[in-house]
């Protein structure tokens, strides 16, 4: 039978009962940052996202084609795929012709750059609003919060497309470009992050050190961001990588709909030229999956790092190592083996 | 002398830990309730009084497994550990109905969508699945009236009842099915002070009523503990260091561990009032890695050599037992408190 | 009186929501420099159409959109339009009024969305129920598959199914929503047809939707496996199989609100879908009108999703504040 309280919560725990035990690994000096306790999945979301910032920064260094170079025509097939087999354009062209690796590179580079531009307004947005409201309370928390839950009610996508229209018909080469579409992205996204922010706000207005701070005299700006703003600052770095995925997507949400950074590559740009050109029903893969991979690798990475992430904030979260709670299994039967016999205990050995 | 209603002997209990480790929580103790009485379980935080309830009350869940323990309750036996598989199934049919637990903080004790009549019905069937609703509410409907409750808090839930009445419908449905052993884990730590009166008069009269046979009261509360129970045992780091009739122990501490807990409680009395109140210095250890010999050595001002390196017996006088070199070494001495005054 | 409350309170909040949406909706497109038939009448222009004619052209426009009249009278025209569903004609497809191509492309837009929502939510809600209770490996391999979904953008699994299904595989039509030669009709052919264009866009909306789901409710009902209620049924010897019953109706509250905050990004993403499938709903709709400059088209869209959106939610919490009990009962109706 199933032991539901225990099954989902610590299913890993129910290791093996190895029935004698296992000599234990003497204990190696771990260094200072193993410490830390990260787990893999830490380490699988970094490498994820790392990988990708590598091919958006570095790679064009030592890449030989640019992204507005001209090297063939519409939708060659990567060059590994001729005879004889070349490497030059490993992922072929695309349809005007151009490189799709050296494309694929500019358009994560600008798609990361809109992505950090958007996810950090919106966190600094949405923690003012939220600690603001959260810790001044009254009114104010009443005003903001309601303008919050009325934004958060429409579609952010409905308002994005509308204002991004209307970016698309200025003559300011700025606000059409990638900057001006990070800058809206920005300023319609932070509702989330406000609404959680000012609830953790409110709870930390209640704590005993924020009367100290008060009876000593501070300010309250300056009690907001000395004594308010460090205990939520885990929190918002969790809500920027969130902030940041959200971006990125929104980005190419607005490129495919066609209203795309204008003057520059983004992956949903690279994405609505690929449609525009029937990549995917003339079956030309090297034009549309590059791009399809790379915002699902963006994706993934940040969600598994926040997930990662709040396990390392939140210690609760943690699960032991399957290994040594395999051993401890193994140790626990043989203590009931010795405690069952009548034989004298070593509880810590 | 009274028959003996409940032994649970040899009782181990540890929580496994992140790193593989396993920390012993409750640590080979044996605890006796004689019928018809209420017997106290005091200590510090962590010293594993809720351990041990939940490990009585069978509810210990990964990551706490009862690694070996014994119940003997009237002709039954049961196996207490969690080691094997099944043993969760197997000891379910004796929750609630032989032991039975008053959990601390019955603030969420009921889930939030969930009236208080269904949760009746569920305890009724889990235990005879073919108990009728009309069945089970006449019971509940007799038992509230028998202890002068409401009956609608039946037709409630849990949030619209304030925290005193809260802990009270709780304790109705804890021993609805009239358990041999009831184990109260801090259920007036929670409350103001007049619903703990009206608490702990219910549960008096509950006992007083033969409803239950026999009371576990955990509290770090001395001075409830001395009021409500018949017999005392003192948990310090996992181990049960001292155990007598509730006078007699107040009286006559063995223990210097029982004695510094009792002098760290304000008592009004004419005798304590001159006196300082004293802490005990230092603080609980770490039970991943508890202290050679007696646990409490580091702590204790009559430490001997010996107490570093052995683990006391217990001595048994007069149905009052302790763990202790130096009560060893004194006979029926009450451990001298003044020592702690300097 | 708590849950009349709520449901008031609810109310005034979707009202304002919905008045600041229509009202954002009239003032966004506007904030054009210039207006929206200069655009559309120099990209005429650029079709090589004579600066007279162009002239010609302009004016009409400007009258039969009301341009030339005050902004005040203008919100009052968009206004009354919005009262009787009446947003004017299609700037491409002149004199077609937007309500017919609109009326055309919401039936394909609640095919794809309603099912896919609904069953969505289902699913994975159950999946992850299942997830938390079995535990172990089961646990383990729905949970990853899950949130590898729930991560994966619309448009990229869309892509990806395109392409795998009905390109290599050849499985499904490529794209569009019914064969050529066919034309929409209440007929068993035409309906088995249709279908078979349906199920890849349909797929990559649930699968996600599932994915999002999943992963949300396993979470909740683990956080409600921890808690107090359970320990103690535990301990009056309540067996699992209740046990799972409170864990559920428990964990099934939160994700109740979670959908109604979802079914934006919802909606959202599924737009792109359709693009990708060639579905022509109001997502295609809405892209051949972006790509034209089509106005009144992209404005009545817009509108129209917002709308939906804002009902579904407001529907959804009415009836999250009939079923939860801490709501009927509570004294403030929690904002």
């Amino acid at each position: 039978m199933t032991n539901i309280s225990s099954s989902a919560v610590v299913a890993e725990a129910e290791g093996p009962l190895v029935p004698v035990g296992l000599p234990t690994e003497p204990k190696k000096a771990k260094p200072g940052w193993r410490s830390l306790n990260f787990g893999s999945r830490m380490w699988i979301a970094l490498g994820i996202i790392g990988f990708v910032a590598a091919l958006a920064f570095i790679g064009p260094l030592f890449y030989p084609f640019g992204p507005d170079e001209k090297v063939g025509s519409l939708y060659d097939y990567p060059t590994w795929m001729n005879t004889p087999p070349t490497f030059e354009h490993v992922l072929g062209t695309e349809n005007f012709g151009y490189d799709v690796l050296a494309v694929l590179m500019a358009s994560a580079r600008t798609s990361i750059i809109i992505g950090l531009l958007a996810g950090t307004i919106a966190v600094v947005i949405g923690v003012a609003i939220g600690v603001l409201a959260g810790y001044v309370g009254g009114w104010v928390e009443e005003l903001l919060m309601g303008f919050t839950n009325i934004v958060l009610a429409i579609p952010s996508i409905v308002i994005l497309i509308l204002i991004s229209i209307s970016l698309q018909s200025t003559n300011v080469p700025f606000l059409k470009g990638a900057v001006g579409l990070a800058l809206v992205i920005g300023i319609t996204s932070w509702p989330w992050t406000a609404r959680a922010v000012r609830a953790q706000a409110s709870s930390v207005a209640t704590r005993e050190h924020i009367d100290v701070a008060k009876l000593s005299g501070a300010r309250t700006p300056s009690i907001m961001v000395r004594d308010v703003l460090p205990y939520l600052a885990s929190y918002a770095v969790m809500a920027w990588v969130l902030q940041l995925a959200s971006a990125i997507l929104a980005e190419s949400t607005l490129s495919m709909l066609g209203l795309g950074p204008s003057g520059a590559n983004s992956l949903g740009k690279q994405l609505f030229w690929a449609l525009a050109f029937q990549a995917v029903a003339t079956g030309a893969w090297w034009a549309f999956l590059p791009p399809t991979i790379v915002l699902t690798m963006i994706s993934f990475g940040l969600l598994y790092l926040q997930s990662s992430l709040d396990e390392v904030f939140n210690p609760r979260l943690r699960r032991g190592k399957k290994k040594n709670l395999a051993k401890a299994a193994a140790r626990r039967a043989e203590t009931a083996r010795k405690l069952a016999e009548n034989q004298p205990v070593e509880v810590n050995a | 002398m009274t028959s003996i209603l409940m032994r649970a002997s040899n009782l181990t209990a540890v929580y496994a830990a992140d790193s593989g480790q396993d920390v012993p929580a409750v640590d080979n103790v044996t605890l006796e309730v004689p019928e018809g009485q209420i017997v106290g379980l005091a200590g510090e935080s962590g010293c594993g009084k809720t351990t041990m309830g939940n490990a009585l009350a069978m509810i210990a869940n990964p990551p706490l497994y009862v690694v070996a323990g014994k119940m003997e309750i009237d002709d039954e036996e049961i196996d207490l550990s969690t080691l094997a598989r099944g043993s969760n199934e197997a000891h379910r049919p004796y929750r609630g109905s032989t032991v039975s637990l008053l959990p601390q903080g019955a603030m969420n004790a009921v889930s939030p969508t969930l009236k208080v009549k269904n949760l009746v019905i569920d305890v009724m069937r889990a235990h005879k699945r073919d108990t009728t609703v009309a069945e089970a509410m006449d019971r509940a409907t007799d038992r509230l009236k028998m202890l002068e409750m409401p009956t609608r808090v039946l037709d409630s839930y849990a949030h619209q009842l304030s925290g005193g009445m809260k802990q009270r419908m709780v304790t109705v449905v804890s021993t609805l099915l009239n358990p041999k052993l009831l184990i109260a884990d801090e259920p007036t730590s929670a409350l103001d002070v007049s619903s703990q009166k009206a608490l702990i008069e219910m549960l008096l009269a509950m006992v007083e009523k033969k409803i239950m046979r026999g009371v576990i009261f955990i509290t770090h509360d001395l001075p409830v503990l001395s009021m409500v129970t018949d017999r005392l045992a003192i948990m310090y780091a996992g181990k049960i260091v001292e155990n007598g009739p509730t006078e007699e122990l107040v009286n006559n501490a063995r223990h210097p561990y029982t004695s510094a807990l009792l002098s760290s409680v304000l008592d009004p009395t004419e005798e304590t009032r001159t006196k300082h109140v004293l802490g005990i210095p230092g603080s609980p250890p770490n039970l991943g890695n508890p202290p050679s010999g007696c646990r409490f050595h580091p702590r204790c001002q009559f430490a001997m050599d010996v107490c570093k390196v052995e683990e006391p017996k217990f001595l048994n006088e007069r149905d009052h037992e302790v763990a202790c070199w130096w009560a060893n070494d004194h006979a029926y001495e009450t451990v001298p408190m003044e020592v702690y005054k300097a | 009186m708590g849950l009349r409350r709520y449901l008031a309170n609810k109310t005034v909040w979707y009202l304002g929501a919905l008045v600041v949406a229509v009202v954002l909706n009239f003032v966004l497109p506007r904030l054009i420099p210039g207006n929206p038939v200069d655009v559309l009448v120099s990209k005429m222009g650029q079709g090589g159409l004579s600066s007279e004619a162009q002239q010609r052209t302009y004016e009409a426009f400007m009258r039969e959109f009301g341009l030339d009249k005050p902004i005040w009278d203008q919100f009052l025209l968009y206004i009354s339009g919005v009262f009787n569903g009446n947003f004017g004609a299609s700037f491409s497809f002149y004199p077609t009024p937007v309500s017919s191509l609109i009326a055309q492309s919401v039936p394909y837009t609640l095919a794809l969305q309603l099912p896919a929502i609904v069953l969505g939510w289902i699913i994975g809600n159950l999946l992850g129920a299942i997830a938390a209770y079995k535990g172990g490996g089961w646990d383990k391999s729905v949970f990853t598959t899950a949130l590898l979904f729930n991560s994966t953008p619309y448009y990229c699994l869309s892509i990806i199914l395109l392409y795998v299904f009905a390109v290599v595989l050849g499985w499904f039509p490529v794209g569009g929503a019914y064969s050529l030669g066919t034309s929409p009709e209440w007929s068993w052919a035409f309906f088995s047809d249709a279908l078979s264009y349906w199920w890849l866009p349909f797929a990559s909306l649930v699968l996600i939707n599932i994915g999002g789901q999943a992963v949300g409710m396993r979470s909740m009902a683990i956080y409600e496996l921890g808690s107090d209620y359970v320990n103690y049924s535990r301990s009056l010897g309540i067996g699992d199989r209740k046990m799972t019953g409170y864990i559920f109706r428990n964990a099934m509250l939160p994700q109740i609100t979670g959908l109604a905050l979802s079914i934006g990004t919802m909606v959202g993403g599924a737009l792109i879908t359709e693009l990708v499938f060639s579905y022509p709903g109001m997502g295609s709709l809405l892209f051949g009108a972006i790509s034209s400059s089509d106005y009144p088209v992209i404005q009545a869209v817009t509108l129209l999703i917002t709308i939906a959106v804002l009902v579904a939610n407001y529907m959804v919490e009415i009836l999250y504040g009939f079923i939860d009990p801490r709501i009927r009962a509570s004294k403030s109706g929690e904002k």
